[in-house]
């Protein structure tokens, strides 16, 4: 009789595999699929809101367009895929918001990955896109006539410095999740410049390549664009802060709680 | 907004399957964005305007859309005629101004791509109708994640449609209480001061939504959502022989659309 030999070879070891909670499953991106769900009917529901009645593109600016500025500072990066949701949505229920057709939601998107990667301190990623998206203007033949390098400067000059130079980013991130009282207002502006300057130049650029605007549109208009440009910039500085307050008073979810973790 | 009363719309898009519907829309947004010939656009138009239609879809929807296209086609269509850089003069309208760039000439050139961008825009905006007026939103998010498209971004574009009438219904009870405090400025004709008053309605509006996806979340937590499992839909699509056809048919044409701008047809 012989007596089985021992297995010699080593027994391959339970290595512990990384479990996904369930918690991290209702998650995208550290932010609740239900806050996403949410924020994108909010974002539908904004779309049918007239804000601003624009002789131009798509004939009428809404109220989505304050979500978009906003929405990097309470969702994050995230805020990419509630705001492409609501846009793509939105989009197809109330056209007329949309001057670039069916590929205008990215226009939201962008401007919510954007200043969504900067609140989240992936700053080089922003720049990258920031860039790309300017560079998209340039790109186009027409950017080479005349004045037409001025069309994206104004906001997008703005959000380029705010996203490159350091003590900006920092200070800007610090007074926002402190909710300082003072400061928090001129951060939530440049934040709100980054958010909006993404999408408005994602959609002149857009709109450029579809439509072969010359610069006797462009030029000759580029001071009306920075008012409506600025009256958005403004009310989405106000209902920026008073969401971001009004959220951490409350206790209810938002990205700057996983930055604290 | 669009109304859409699907039960009372018998289409023939209908029977489609939303994957086709969603994959011949790109095909013809990219025909469109391929020419700037008005004759290729024309034709594209036509296509757009039979399948509008055979799907029988009501005709003042059209005029709705064009309603808001307006300003913008006509600001497209004057400055491609006056400022095109084109070599066939027209009509004379005055001495050159150098400084706006204007040769003094309408051209034809600019008259074509003037009348070629005009029809791009409504081809692009009125293909987009045709998808949505015979695509019941659970059947579209069906083909996007048919079309690999992650599911929990589909769930959340159909979580955001069925929350949108009780969002809407929650602005408007907003409003009455603010109304109800003295704050009119919702109907006032300055801009300025209505966009601030839209700011008031935003934040509780915000606020009070944050609070409902608490509800939500346990709502998911408790059908265990993202659970590990093979997932199953209510609405099963399967591509027919028509889809097959509609399907072949569009790449066909987006091939040939192709092959017409390489040999430089299709382009002023």
């Amino acid at each position: 009789m012989t007596t089985p030999k021992p297995d010699l070879q080593p027994q391959p070891v339970d290595q512990p595999t990384k479990q996904r909670t369930w918690k991290a499953r209702g998650r995208i991106l550290s932010m609740p699929i239900s806050v996403l769900a949410i924020w994108a009917a909010l974002y539908i529901a904004a779309s049918a809101i007239p804000a601003l009645p624009v002789p131009g593109m798509g004939g009428m600016i809404t109220l989505n367009a304050i979500m978009t500025a906003i929405s990097g500072m309470i969702l994050g990066p995230a805020a990419a895929l509630a705001n492409a949701a609501g846009g793509i949505v939105g989009m197809l229920l109330y056209p007329y918001g949309f001057s670039a057709g069916p590929l205008g939601f990215l226009t939201v998107t962008l401007g919510g990955l954007v200043a969504g990667l900067l609140f989240a301190d992936r700053w080089l990623l922003a720049a990258i896109l920031e860039v790309l998206v300017i560079g998209a203007w340039f790109v186009n033949p027409a950017a080479r006539q005349t004045g037409m390098w001025l069309v994206p400067l104004p906001y997008s000059a703005i959000a380029l410095i705010v996203i490159l130079v350091k003590p900006i980013r920092v200070w800007i991130r610090k007074s926002i999740l402190t909710l300082h009282k003072v400061y928090m207002w001129p951060a939530v502006f440049l934040m709100v410049c980054v958010g909006h300057s993404v999408e408005y130049l994602t959609t002149n650029d857009m709109v450029n390549w579809m439509y072969k605007l010359t610069w006797q549109y462009w030029v000759p208009t580029l001071p009306y664009w920075i008012g409506v440009d600025t009256v958005i910039i403004l009310v989405s500085t106000a209902v920026g802060v008073g969401v971001l307050v009004g959220l951490r008073k409350a206790r209810l979810p938002q990205f700057a709680d996983t930055l604290e973790k | 907004m669009m109304n859409i009363d699907f039960a009372s719309l018998s289409s023939p898009l209908q029977k489609l399957d939303g994957r086709t519907k969603l994959i011949a829309l790109l095909g013809i947004f990219i025909l469109a964005l391929l020419f700037s010939q008005p004759y290729y656009v024309l034709g594209l138009l036509v296509l757009v305007l039979v399948i509008w239609w055979i799907g029988r879809l009501p005709w003042n929807l059209i005029k709705t859309i064009l309603q808001f296209l307006l300003v913008i086609a006509i600001i497209i269509l004057v400055v491609q005629i006056f400022f095109y850089p084109g070599k066939t003069n027209l009509v004379h309208i005055s001495a050159p101004i150098k400084f706006i760039g204007f040769s003094g000439y309408i051209t034809l050139e600019g008259l074509m791509f003037g009348i070629a961008m005009v029809l791009r825009l409504v081809v692009i905006m009125i293909v987009a109708p045709l998808m949505v007026m015979t695509t019941p939103l659970p059947e579209f998010m069906v083909a996007l994640v048919k079309l690999k498209v992650p599911y929990r971004f589909a769930f959340i574009m159909t979580t955001a449609l069925s929350l949108l009438p009780s969002i809407q219904n929650h602005a408007a009870i907003i409003q009455q209480a603010q109304l109800c405090r003295g704050i009119t400025n919702f109907e006032n004709k300055n801009l300025v001061t209505k966009l601030r008053a839209m700011a008031g309605l935003l934040v509780p509006l915000i606020l009070g939504t944050f609070r409902d996806s608490q509800t939500l979340d346990v709502a998911m937590s408790s059908r265990a959502f993202g659970a590990p499992v093979k997932r199953t839909f209510l609405l099963e699509s399967r591509l027919s022989a028509v889809d097959y056809i509609i399907l072949v048919t569009t790449v066909l044409l987006l091939v040939a659309g192709i092959y017409l701008r390489i040999r430089g047809y299709g382009a002023l």
